[in-house]
């Protein structure tokens, strides 16, 4: 991750979500993980759309699993997160963390 | 466990229209909780639930391809189509002006030889690549915009006459080779 480049509100949320989920999460498991615990219904299009970008950043890693009838005979593809997206998510948090240190007493006046 | 029919005409249709590296995998999963949505709730509610999910999903799949360059190939297959189908018109419309008189005539015979000329350039668009379709279907609709922006119709036309050009014209891009299963296997 370069220097003061931050995650995307979504990419950030996505990464977690996968911290969440262990190895091997498919999309529409992290699209419910996060319908669940922030009630935003996004659609299935947007997570694979972020997690091919986060893969291109190198964040992510993708591998193909078994098609099943459940499925419609397709394969699902399971992403886990790589040690640059953990690193990612790492720098993420402090910046979040240090702009908003001290700002407790101010959020009436906002 | 009770089966249910999937519904089929979207799965074809969102599978000729979506581009994208993760389309396969992205209507696998759709099917899977459609399936597990049929149990708990409605086939109404689940049917609902998946066109939503997958109408939703088409900007995004269609931004991401631009952002990744991967609709690179896609686009120059649309606008090779879209050449092909003006060509078809241009002949279809001096035919036409041949044989029929009046201007009249070819107003009404204009909407069926543009929907007949979309159809047919959305089976070879999505015959020769997946997700073309979508890029051919943005090109019909800017063509037409600027066409009535132009006012290239000498004959003032009711405004309902306009829209369904600006609405038909893509959807029968879409829509034919979904209907007819016209697309290509890659």
């Amino acid at each position: 991750m370069k220097r003061g480049e931050l995650l995307g509100s979504l990419e950030h949320i996505i990464l977690l979500a996968l911290v969440r989920l262990d190895d091997g999460a498919h999309g529409m498991i992290v699209r419910r993980e996060i319908e669940e615990r922030t009630g935003r219904n996004i659609s299935i299009g947007a997570v694979y759309a972020t997690l091919e970008r986060l893969e291109a950043k190198g964040y992510v890693s993708s591998f193909t699993g078994e098609p099943t009838p459940q499925r419609g005979g397709r394969a699902k593809r399971l992403f886990r997160v790589q040690s640059a997206g953990k690193r990612a998510l790492q720098i993420s948090e402090q910046t979040i963390r240090s702009l908003t240190a001290d700002l407790e007493g101010r959020w009436e006046t906002i | 466990m009770k089966r249910y029919s999937l519904p089929a005409f979207a799965c074809r249709l969102f599978e000729s229209v979506l581009p994208g590296r993760y389309r396969e995998a992205m209507l696998g999963d759709l099917i899977e909780e459609y399936t597990l949505r049929i149990e708990s709730t409605s086939p109404l509610t689940a049917s609902r639930w998946f066109w939503s999910q997958a109408c939703r999903s088409v900007p995004s799949m269609v931004c991401s391809s631009m952002r990744s360059g991967n609709c690179f190939i896609s686009m120059s297959v649309a606008m090779g189509v879209y050449i092909l189908m003006a060509t078809l018109k241009f002949a279809a419309d001096l035919m036409i002006s041949k044989l029929a008189g009046p201007e009249t005539t070819h107003l009404a015979l204009a909407p069926i030889v543009f929907l007949t000329t979309t159809a047919i350039g959305g089976c070879v668009a999505a015959r020769i690549r997946r997700g073309a379709t979508i890029f051919l279907a943005l090109i019909v609709m800017i063509t037409v915009v600027v066409l009535i922006d132009f006012k290239v119709c000498s004959i003032p036309v009711p405004w309902w006459y306009q829209f369904g050009f600006l609405t038909l014209g893509p959807l029968a891009v879409i829509i034919t080779p979904a209907l007819l299963g016209a697309y290509s296997d890659s």
